[in-house]
């Protein structure tokens, strides 16, 4: 018999905020313990909540990245469970009016575009840490993660492979960062996922049994785990190894197995109700608009842009929309210069090259793009050299003040036109080495190079390469 | 609402109740019941949500981190806290 998978993913996505969602303490990641902290995330009696407008901002943003209906008022409701790394024995999140409801992402697949349907969007605070390791009979907390925000996203269960999750998972991210909702920073936790997972015979439309895999925060891992669920299934359903209960589960990557954490929950274990304590959240048609209006352009229709309008590559186009901050410099960039094609060859050549040499990721990004416009503009004009463009360039990543026209007057890279200088260096080099000039004459035109860098040296790079050219060879033949 | 419900309810509300308080549960979760029946014939589709009620909405605050609070003046009261964590009996998920 034939089966096929039914998959429904939960993903959770910290928020790009500076503070928490109900307090004001630090948002940020790597403090050491409780360090960011304060009566109100710790649970404290008689503290009450205050909503981090921001946190508002991005849900909505997110809603209508994923093209969903935005609920124009939204409430926050209290969901029950004990356990340390809450304080107040109860989550703060949205269950009876989420803010973003009915929406779709498309993926691609090998047969084509496929809609996944989003049920949901609701944003809610995250728990805090529990560390096992230090003493045996002892957990630590950790409650600086508490009340950091977050926004769930809940898919409706429409995909059916792993191939398919990867996709949807990726074009999640891809349209997360474009709006700068999210870093989702797989690897620090900021965006993970719950895969919710059945199977059934091929063409039924009764559900399978559904299993939950929890806190999954890796592609790699995410795909081997749906390989090996789908797998207990089948096994189970055809062979009896096992009785297969509605339950959730841990994934173990280094053993390649899921295991059994508990029974699911359902939704009356949770005794959701509303929180008395914050009020509904009104969005108003200015603020809706405001949102609506700093929304970016899709990668992909930037993409299609650049191709079409500007001429670039597809590779270049590529490289440069998988990053908002690499399109924001390169349209900067453009907006001075004019010439989309040496904007892309620089910013993929010489700006990802610094990038990833200071180990920043295209995100971090903060490179003035009109600055990088107009150095452009002197290297391809002949007032500097490449080499000292780069150079330049470099400077400008440390000091985002600098102009590079001054910059490189300052510094003397401006390219001299004084040609009684390119002779006499030319001249001089020639004359020390003369064997070289010989084997030129004699036909060996390569040779040319080796002279041709070592006036470009003594002249700092400050000289326009035809002219340099044109000298030597003068030279060499006259 | 069948017995096996109200064991659930009965639980997750850390309640013990006599067979006798149990049957008088029963018969007056069926009474809400059949009133909720009744409501449920209403029309209600072009009905707003009502989400509160008094029409008031919740103030919002900007998004600017404070100072971080005193974590030793925080764990004061703390029946056990070190290096910085608060201390609780060993428990893993």
């Amino acid at each position: 018999m034939k089966y096929e998978v039914v998959i429904g993913l939960e993903v959770h996505v910290e928020l790009s905020t500076k503070s928490k969602i109900f307090c004001s303490c630090s948002a940020e990641f790597g403090a050491g313990p409780n360090e960011h902290v304060c009566p109100a995330c710790c649970g404290m009696p008689g503290m009450l909540p205050v909503v981090n407008k921001r946190v508002v901002d991005l849900g909505m943003t997110a809603g209508m990245m994923l093209n969903c209906h935005i609920n124009r008022t939204t409430t926050f409701d209290k969901k029950s469970y004990y356990y340390p790394d809450l304080p107040c024995a109860y989550q703060t999140t949205q269950w009876f009016a989420p803010v973003a409801v009915n929406g779709y992402v498309e993926i691609d697949t090998p047969s084509g575009k496929k809609k996944v349907r989003i049920k949901q969007i609701h944003m809610e605070e995250d728990a805090g840490k529990l560390v096992h390791d230090i003493a045996p009979d002892t957990t630590h907390v950790d409650f600086n993660r508490t009340s950091v925000p977050l926004i769930e996203i809940v898919s409706q269960p429409d995909l059916s492979s792993a191939d398919e999750v990867i996709a949807y998972l990726e074009r999640l991210h891809s349209l997360l960062r474009f709006a700068r909702v999210s870093d989702c920073r797989w690897e620090q936790g900021s965006m993970r996922c719950d895969v919710n997972l059945s199977v059934r015979p091929e063409g039924s439309t009764k559900l399978g049994v559904r299993t939950e895999i929890k806190n999954m925060n890796s592609l790699t891992a995410i795909a081997r785990a749906i390989e090996y669920e789908t797998a207990r299934h089948i096994d189970a359903i055809e062979n009896g190894t096992e009785v297969l209960v509605q339950e959730t589960r841990r994934w173990d990557d280094a053993k390649g197995k899921s295991f059994s954490m508990r029974t699911k929950e359902t939704a009356g274990d949770y005794r959701y109700f509303p929180d008395p304590n914050i009020m509904p959240i009104v969005i108003d048609d200015a603020w809706f608009d405001e949102i609506n209006a700093s929304l970016p352009e899709f990668p992909e229709v930037k993409r299609e842009r650049y191709i079409t309008e500007l001429g670039l590559s597809e590779y270049d186009a590529d490289q440069i929309t998988s990053s908002r901050a690499l399109c924001d410099c390169f349209e900067d960039a453009y907006s001075v210069c004019g010439k989309a094609k040496d904007c892309a060859n620089w910013i993929i050549s010489e700006v990802m090259s610094i990038l990833n040499s200071k180990k920043m990721t295209f995100d971090m990004l903060t490179l003035d793009g009109k600055a990088l416009g107009a150095l452009i503009n002197l290297v391809c004009d002949g007032t500097v050299g490449r080499a000292n463009g780069k150079k330049v360039l470099l400077a400008m990543f440390d000091d985002a003040s600098i102009d590079p026209k001054k910059y490189a007057e300052e510094n003397g890279f401006i390219v001299s036109n004084d040609t009684s200088l390119v002779e006499s260096v030319v001249k001089k080099v020639c004359d020390s080495d003369p064997q070289t000039v010989a084997d030129i004459r004699g036909g060996r035109d390569k040779a040319i190079m080796a002279l041709f860098g070592r006036c470009m040296k003594e002249l700092r790079g400050n000289c326009d390469p035809q002219v340099l050219r044109k000298a030597l060879m003068d030279y060499i033949n006259g | 609402m069948d017995y096996k419900e109200l064991r659930l309810l009965e639980m997750l509300n850390q309640l013990s109740l006599s067979d006798a308080q149990k049957s008088e549960m029963l018969e007056f979760f069926e009474k809400r019941e059949s009133d909720l029946a009744i409501l449920n014939e209403l029309d209600t589709e072009s009905v707003e949500r009502m989400v509160h009620v008094m029409p008031i909405s919740t103030v919002v605050r900007e998004d600017i981190a404070s100072q971080p609070f005193d974590r030793d003046e925080l764990q004061r009261g703390a029946p056990n806290a070190e290096l910085g964590y608060w201390c609780v009996p060993r428990v893993v998920d």
